[in-house]
């Protein structure tokens, strides 16, 4: 007891204590810990091994003849470029008018914190409404749309038939927009104010400024939010089910709507599993691209 | 983040405006802003026209007549409680599911130091480049054979905890000091009081953006929904919504009402909370 108080007392680790708090941080992450064991790095093997069977149970040995059908199926190949021009499209579009956005509202506009609050009602409103809504105002025969445009005298358009992947871009766009703001306006926000003094000191401009400070300075923000937003693009799946259905014709069939069907319409678990380990190779070079160029910025 | 007051974060902005003329900006925001929140107030409209507004093949954007009663209807015809039941059941057990975890990991990574505590945090960092998709077959055949599929534990389970939420809390404890946790230590005070009393009634304003985030998010969960369950019973609202479509009617004026209605909840609670979430993003989205 003495000794015990002495120690405390020097604030040298006595045994009990010191064993007390090595243990405490296990039980802490157990939990947690065990779920990841049990909920992600199970599936990923076992999605890996079913990648090499077939059958309706799964359980016929294939070799790699999943993978090598998932190379040589068009629909796939198809919907793998769709997909890439869908997440190009959202990606441009969303950079430009959120960069933009941001530097607006993070002018002394009146009223930006109320804008701001305005452009993030979609991204947290359900896809399912996002969906449902935009199906019904694109509608050619209910679609509001179209009726606004004849009453402006503008032409009218089939929108989903015309263009199909330009209109769930758009939808895309419309929703998560407001995000891809407030992490612009949060990264402009972090620029030291010392950098903008400098700059007009040295006679800069404010577009000289907004070219040479803001823009280079945001890289960081902008290569998070390319990459988020590409990886999350990749996997769209409820755009293409709620509002096309895949069509016209397969112009929509994103991969994971696609992946939806093979897996739970046909039933082809083994296909399904090659075909999302081949989209997580993909986004896993992605992931590592952005690390790649993230430690090298640092670095400098 | 000192800067939330907006008064002085827009003067700080002052010195950095955008480069071109304040009046284009501000027309632009403006537009983009109505772009944005019309097609939400139409929705609210044609959740209230009437049926032969919307059948005239002549659409309004506002009825002649408020049509309240298209949400009696949309309650009668279709099991919209228990949709909206099943949904509040999902978010609010995943939301406390997360309240009870991500914190515990989050103080177990701010503050100790420990054998594996870099491969651990690795492990946990790495789970955010899974995506669902591919988590998405083998839990649904591995619920299968555990008899929980069309189940709350079905739809709660997978999302139990995860990296975003356990870095978040991470990120909040570790600037918190250690006096405290010392002198608790002192006191001869276990661990799981010193976790217990001293730091989580600290992290009070982390938990709310992280209730927040996960409960909106899970409200608003498609896919995973969509594939465990099967009956009419056990689907959440955002599946029951395209299924009006489908299966009870194809009345756009009574979808648009269960669209307002699945849209009500989270509107209510961005309205209350919009300063935790826009800094919850900020915070989590760049760091």
């Amino acid at each position: 007891m003495t000794s015990l108080a002495t120690a405390r007392r020097t604030g040298l680790p006595t045994r009990g204590h010191n064993r007390r708090r090595t243990l405490a941080p296990y039980a802490f992450l157990a939990a947690p810990m065990a779920f990841f064991a049990v909920l992600f790095f199970y599936p990923l093997v076992q999605e890996l091994i079913t990648s090499f069977y077939t059958g309706p149970r799964a359980d016929q040995f294939a070799g790699v003849s999943n993978f090598t059908r998932a190379f040589a199926d068009a629909n796939m190949r198809h919907s793998f470029v769709v997909t890439f021009e869908f997440a190009a499209g959202t990606l441009v579009f969303s950079i430009l008018i959120g960069l933009v956005l941001a530097a607006m509202l993070n002018a002394r506009l009146k009223g930006s914190v109320i804008f701001r609050g305005i452009l993030l009602v979609p991204y947290l409103t359900s896809i399912a409404i996002v969906g449902l809504l935009w199906r019904n105002i694109l509608d050619p025969q209910v679609g509001v749309l179209n009726r606004l445009l004849v009453a402006a005298h503008l032409p009218t358009q089939t929108w989903l038939n015309t263009s199909p992947v330009a209109t769930i871009v758009f939808i895309a766009v419309w929703q998560q927009v407001g995000y891809t703001t407030l992490l612009f306006l949060a990264g402009m926000q972090g620029i030291p104010e010392s950098y903008y003094e400098a700059a007009k000191v040295d006679g800069a401009s404010p577009w000289q400024r907004f070219w040479r400070v803001t823009l280079p300075l945001l890289a960081p923000t902008t290569l998070f939010v390319s990459v988020i937003g590409v990886i999350s693009s990749l996997q769209e799946f409820a755009l293409p089910y709620l509002v096309t259905n895949g069509g016209p014709g397969d112009a929509t069939s994103l991969y994971v709507f696609r992946l939806y069907d093979v897996a739970f319409t046909f039933r082809d678990f083994g296909y399904a599993s090659a075909l999302s380990y081949l989209m997580l190779i993909v986004i896993l070079i992605l992931s590592a691209i952005q690390l790649r160029i993230g430690r090298r910025d640092h670095g400098e | 983040m000192a800067n939330d007051n907006p008064a002085v974060r827009l003067r700080r902005g002052s010195d950095r405006l955008f480069p071109g003329d304040r009046a284009i900006a501000y027309v632009a925001v403006v537009l983009v802003c109505a772009v944005t929140v019309l097609p939400l107030l139409y929705m609210i409209s044609l959740s209230l026209q009437s049926n032969a507004e919307i059948f005239a093949g002549n659409p309004v954007l506002w009825p002649a007549q408020l049509q309240f009663a298209n949400y009696a209807s949309l309650f009668e015809r279709a099991p919209v409680a228990r949709f909206l039941l099943n949904s509040f059941i999902m978010a609010s057990l995943i939301t406390l599911s997360h309240l009870i975890f991500d914190p515990l990991a989050g103080y177990a990574f701010a503050k100790f130091e420990f054998r594996f505590k870099r491969t651990l945090f690795i492990i946990v960092l790495a789970t955010l480049m899974v995506p669902f998709f591919v988590r998405m077959i083998p839990i649904y055949v591995m619920f299968s054979q555990l008899g929980w599929t069309d189940s709350y534990q079905g739809l709660v389970v997978p999302f139990l905890s995860d990296a975003f939420g356990i870095f978040l809390m991470r990120q909040f404890i570790e600037p918190l000091p250690n006096t405290l946790i010392d002198a608790g230590r002192v006191d001869g005070a276990s661990e799981w009081r010193i976790y217990r009393s001293i730091i989580l009634p600290q992290t009070r304003a982390a938990l709310a953006v992280l209730a927040l985030f996960t409960f909106v998010f899970q409200w608003n969960n498609f896919l995973w929904p969509l594939v465990i369950t099967s009956s009419t019973k056990m689907r959440t609202m955002p599946i029951g919504l395209t299924l009006f479509n489908q299966e009870y009617f194809t009345q756009w004026n009574l979808t648009a009402a269960g669209s307002v209605v699945l849209f009500v909840p989270t509107a209510l609670l961005f309205f209350f909370t919009q300063r935790y979430l826009v800094r919850g993003i900020a915070l989590t989205g760049l760091k």
